[in-house]
């Protein structure tokens, strides 16, 4: 069914936003969807259902299928909205590799054509190169477009959505146009060497005068050079644009990676095997064995409270007589081999003070036990009534105790 | 070596755990002057190795100490929780981080379940709490409480050595799994020239 043009524009004039926001999901959309869109932007007193009935009269929507209740926007619509909101679907590299191989056909065409002197067909393949080649022009302006508007869209909206998501996404613009794309139009790519040999039989048909259309001639040439230099520039640009964004997203996605895994691990594993791993060192500056102020304050304050007291007076001049610890050690090592000749002894302690009556207390006791406790004597306590025992400084009592020989 | 301008100050902030950045001057500016080298070799020559990160901070590496303190790993926890929050804010995770200040009663430690229990493993379990870790992180210089509003702070740039921690991670966990994916590593590896 044909449409009548200036019916179909003055709908389209009057229903840009509905149409632009059918145009939106890109792919099928139901009735109750459309009604929703219709009813989100109405046009003046029309009724939602004179509306939907006219989308479907001018053939905006048509169905997706017979027997289906999903429709789609009618393609060539859908391109022009495309042209007319600025916006654009990426070509894929697998198209412009189908445009370059399909160049290439067409060249050998001509190629056969020229041997075979054969205008008409050289004239065919000038028209399929020269229909190529816009394809292509367009499809590279539309796709240079696509990741404007993507770059632009990631760097605006999206606000929400985690930088790991975004990650991916602009990873799968990097890698899945624009590298593959900058590797096919590149100038020692295959996209180069069919545009140079396609000049090439350009200029032998018109040396060959099997096509005079010079106009033509000219204009196939000047844009094959301008496609080959655009196409690389455009995805330069697009490189170039998507690059920083593309180098930020993954280094924060990486980040995030890192943070992620690392609380993952403390939910999983607990906190003993967690913090050797996954803890961010600080120098600590470690004290040992260092007195705290307390301890410094407490000894200062020992110092200052010290009674004064006269110095020590060493005597330096030398000692005319042994010292008397010396004697006295040098008299109690003697007493073994001075009690041996008068053993055995019936009163050991009566001996001592009577040999030795200028001895202290302490110095008799103290031999009284060096010579009991001898390993060549033997000492033995005898029953006898105690008795009373004078010394210098003093008196001792105790029953009397024999000493003899082992 | 007697002559190094601030000796004394630097060293008596670095000892510490503190991270001398911009904000840190005259301190920041004698180190990142063409001296560096003399008082890396100074700092060396006492048991101390001085590191200069590739973001332009200084600290002393640390050892690895038999006992960890507590504060270590909750200041951990608290940044891995910021940074995961950020991921999901759709922003480059060092603009969000360093574009603002933050509020401690805002932040969204005790926003989420899953983020409480995380706390609860290295015994952060309310606001002032966190409000301690944040206090331990400004006594090393990593986040910027005084001077601002109330309960309002800001992360310094030597926070990046967090995100060195992650991207650390990253790519060990990649190595793991044999990924041929590069991650960017960064290190605070110490220049000795510039």
């Amino acid at each position: 069914m044909k449409v009548n043009p200036q019916t179909f524009f003055t709908f389209c004039a009057n229903h840009a936003p509905l149409l632009r926001a059918l145009a939106e999901p890109g792919g099928e959309i139901s009735e109750a969807e459309a009604m929703r869109l219709i009813r989100a932007n109405p046009y003046a007193e029309e009724l939602p259902e004179t509306a939907w009935k006219r989308l479907c009269d001018l053939q905006i929507l048509v169905l997706n299928e017979a027997h289906s209740d999903l429709f789609f926007m009618a393609e060539p619509l859908s391109r022009l909205l495309t042209y007319l909101f600025n916006e654009g679907n990426p070509a894929t590299p697998e198209i412009i590799g189908g445009y370059v191989l399909s160049l290439e056909t067409t060249g050998k065409q001509l190629a056969r054509a020229l041997d075979d002197e054969d205008v008409q067909k050289v004239k065919l393949a000038f028209d399929e190169i020269s229909q190529t080649l816009r394809r292509i022009y367009a499809d590279l302006n539309e796709t240079q477009n696509a990741i404007l508007v993507e770059v632009g869209r990631y760097k605006t909206e999206r606000a929400r959505v985690s930088v790991r998501e975004k990650y991916r996404l602009i990873v799968h613009w990097m890698e899945r146009y624009v590298e593959p794309m900058v590797e096919i139009v590149r100038a020692d790519r295959p996209m180069r060497a069919v545009f140079d040999e396609t000049e090439r039989l350009l200029h032998r048909a018109r040396e060959e005068a099997l096509f005079n259309d010079y106009p033509v001639l000219v204009r196939n040439i000047r844009f094959l050079r301008l496609v080959g230099d655009h196409a690389l520039r455009v995805f330069t640009q697009c490189r170039k644009e998507i690059q920083p964004l593309y180098e930020s997203l993954r280094r924060s996605s990486f980040i995030a990676e890192g943070a992620a895994r690392a609380l993952e691990k403390l939910q999983t594993e607990g906190r003993l095997r967690w913090v050797n791993e996954h803890m961010i060192g600080v120098a600590v500056w470690r004290y040992q064995n260092v007195p705290g102020d307390a301890a410094i304050v407490h000894a200062l304050r020992r110092v200052f409270e010290h009674p004064p007291e006269p110095p020590p007076v060493l005597e330096f001049a030398a000692e005319k007589d042994d010292p008397v610890a010396l004697r006295r050690l040098l008299w109690l090592e003697s007493l073994p081999e001075l009690v041996r000749p008068d053993l055995p002894v019936d009163d050991l302690m009566r001996w001592l003070v009577a040999r030795y009556s200028e001895r202290s207390t302490s110095d008799v006791l103290a031999g009284f036990s060096g010579l009991v406790f001898h390993s060549e004597f033997r000492a033995a306590f005898t029953n006898q009534t105690p008795r009373a025992y004078t010394t210098i400084d003093g008196e001792i009592t105790g029953s009397p105790l024999a000493l003899a020989s082992k | 070596m007697n002559t190094l301008p601030h000796l004394m100050t630097i060293f008596d902030r670095l000892k510490r755990g503190y991270h001398l950045g911009p904000d840190d001057q005259p301190e920041f500016s004698a180190l990142a002057s063409p001296r560096f080298e003399e008082y890396f070799n100074y700092f060396a020559a006492i048991g101390f190795t001085l590191v200069r990160h590739e973001r332009q901070f200084f600290y002393f590496e640390p050892e690895n100490p038999e006992t960890i303190p507590d504060t270590l790993p909750r200041i951990a926890v608290l940044s891995y929780i910021m940074i995961d929050h950020a991921s999901n804010q759709g922003r480059s995770i060092e603009e969000f981080v360093f574009g603002q200040n933050f509020l401690i009663t805002a932040l969204p430690h005790f926003a989420f379940d899953r983020y409480k229990a995380l706390l609860r493993q290295v015994d952060v379990y309310d606001t002032n709490d966190l409000r301690a870790v944040l206090h331990r992180m400004e006594q090393i210089g990593w986040v910027k409480i005084k001077g601002l509003g109330d309960d309002e702070f800001r992360f310094l740039r030597p926070f990046h050595r967090v995100f060195s921690k992650c991207l650390e991670l990253s790519a060990a966990d990649s190595k793991r799994v044999d990924e041929p994916q590069a991650v960017p590593v960064e290190s605070g590896e110490h220049q000795t020239k510039e």
